[in-house]
């Protein structure tokens, strides 16, 4: 017997995680990689000699596209889209997908903080003196539902086919929006995560503008500090990451391997400033109680934290004043891992899903990569140094992007027995008994 | 003016590149609708990279009148004769 979630609703299992990210081209190496707590940031030649002011980003690993691509597809899409399209594969590929899916009833939802605007720069500065020589696919090629739609048409799902733009937290929309869909009944499956590829002269110029990125370009590896003292912003990164999404009664009668539960979401707007959260972090603080509210979980369910924690003052001062909010000065253990994948735009939030929901199956909270001492840390309770050993228990993975967007997230672990999981209940237990 | 067998090694060139596949690949008798399935943009960009290579004014009709790729070649041809 299945029971319902907490809003009479149908339940949502995450049975498949695909991700090409900084951190590592699948689940487990991006998972080593955030345990450690390495920073990947390294140089790349190619911003130095843009003349940019920012010299380094995380970068995803080199693998053979081909394996996942036709030439024929790759040449009409964009870095972007191609890395989804990948993420997406192994996703599907990993949940084991039935064929016999009503294509109607699958449905793709997308988040990307930019969208198609490297793919837009790049024929700018190549064709504006020329526009009538203007590759055919421009169009196609740089619309901002470029990636959900190309991921749609290469599966056929028919369903809801829709992409977020809520800045840095556009991937948790989408997981948190795609999660609801199935959940109210308008789909039975989704496919639901982010990307960007943002590591271009125009995007990284742009930002470094406003001093949002670090600066440390002697020292790479030591950039992305998040809650550190010594932080001086965030670090650029590319990537995708893609969850599928499915209602757990049908998960559950496929037989089908079943991660956790996208149990919670909440969204809301500080609307204060374009780009700087408000500084009491009180809406975000709300976000976060409205997240826990709707998985009907209570802050003492919480096993642990993934902070948005981008590495900027800003950003991190605002977020660890909301936990103590939301927490009532009772933080659970805190971890960024945008100290060791950088900032992955609209890729962060589901590629954060995903970690975070690990994570909490495995009862490991991840190290804050390059954090010494944190001018944060009376409110909340930062990782540090190695990684911390929790029971086995649900995660609240925060995303904050500019415009105020705030977006978050609650991942159950599924009691699966895992090796971490003594007397792990046969089944997924009540909210009342979590 | 093109040979013809310049001609043809243009035309195959440019719709390989577009269809990513080897210009050996595209033989005089391939249709590029039956075998590739190719679509209307993908078309327009083998035109628009002929036109500029042959500097010739190639409408989508003229492209999509041809059964095989020999026989937009010959039609090219014939185009390009009638210029000079």
């Amino acid at each position: 017997m299945t029971r319902r979630h907490p809003s009479g609703g149908h339940r949502v299992a995450v049975t498949g995680i695909g991700l090409k990210s900084p951190a590592g081209n699948d689940l487990e190496a991006a998972y080593t990689a955030v345990l450690k707590g390495g920073s990947t940031a390294a140089t790349v030649p190619r911003l130095i000699e843009a003349d940019l002011p920012v010299h380094f980003a995380c970068l995803v690993p080199e693998f053979d596209l081909d394996a996942y691509l036709t030439r024929r597809e790759s040449r009409q899409i964009d870095r972007t889209t191609r890395l989804l399209l990948c993420a997406a594969t192994d996703a599907v590929e990993d949940a084991v997908l039935p064929a016999g899916l009503t294509p109607e009833r699958v449905g793709v939802q997308i988040g990307t903080g930019i969208g198609g605007l490297p793919s837009m720069e790049e024929v700018t500065l190549s064709h504006a003196a020329r526009p009538r020589d203007m590759p055919v696919h421009t169009v196609p090629r740089t619309m901002a539902n470029s990636p959900a739609t190309r991921l749609a048409m290469r599966y056929g799902f028919r369903g809801p086919c829709t992409t977020y733009a809520s800045a840095c937290a556009s991937g948790t929309t989408a997981v948190g929006e795609a999660a609801r869909k199935i959940r109210y009944g308008d789909l039975d499956a989704a496919l639901a995560g982010g990307t960007d590829s943002a590591v271009t002269t125009v995007v990284m110029g742009a930002f470094a503008r406003m001093r949002a990125m670090s600066v440390r370009n002697a020292d790479p590896e030591r950039a992305s500090r998040p809650f550190d003292t010594d932080r001086d912003g965030f670090v650029m990164a590319e990537g995708a990451a893609v969850l599928v999404l499915e209602r757990w009664d049908l998960a559950l009668a496929r037989g089908a391997r079943i991660y956790g539960e996208v149990a919670g979401f909440a969204d809301n707007c500080d609307a204060s400033h374009i780009v700087a959260p408000t500084e009491d972090g009180a809406t975000a603080g709300r976000c976060m109680r409205q997240a826990l509210a709707d998985a009907g979980l209570s802050t003492a369910d919480i096993g642990h934290i993934n902070a948005h924690g981008t590495s900027t003052v800003l950003n991190d001062r605002a977020e660890a004043r909301a936990i103590e909010r939301c927490f009532h000065g009772q933080s659970p253990p805190v971890t960024a891992v945008k100290g060791v994948t950088g900032h992955l735009i609209g890729g962060s939030g589901a590629l954060e899903a995903a970690l975070a929901l690990l994570c909490a199956a495995r009862g490991s909270v991840p190290p804050i990569a390059n954090l010494r001492a944190s001018p944060e840390a009376d409110l909340v309770d930062l990782v540090v140094g190695a990684p911390r050993s929790i029971a086995r228990a649900a995660v609240l993975s925060n995303s904050f992007g500019f415009g105020g967007q705030n977006a978050c997230l609650v991942l159950v672990p599924e009691d699966g027995g895992g090796p971490q999981s003594p007397g792990a209940a046969p089944h997924p237990r009540t909210p009342q008994q979590r | 003016m093109p040979t013809r067998e310049e001609l043809s090694l243009l035309v195959r060139t440019v719709i390989s590149d577009v269809l990513g596949t080897e210009a050996e690949e595209v033989r005089e008798q391939t249709s590029l609708e039956v075998d590739y399935g190719i679509d209307s943009l993908e078309l327009m960009e083998v035109g628009a990279r002929l036109e500029r290579s042959l500097r010739l004014r190639i409408e989508v009709e003229d492209l999509t009148a041809a059964q095989t790729v020999g026989q937009a070649i010959d039609l090219l041809q014939a185009r390009t004769a009638g210029r000079s």
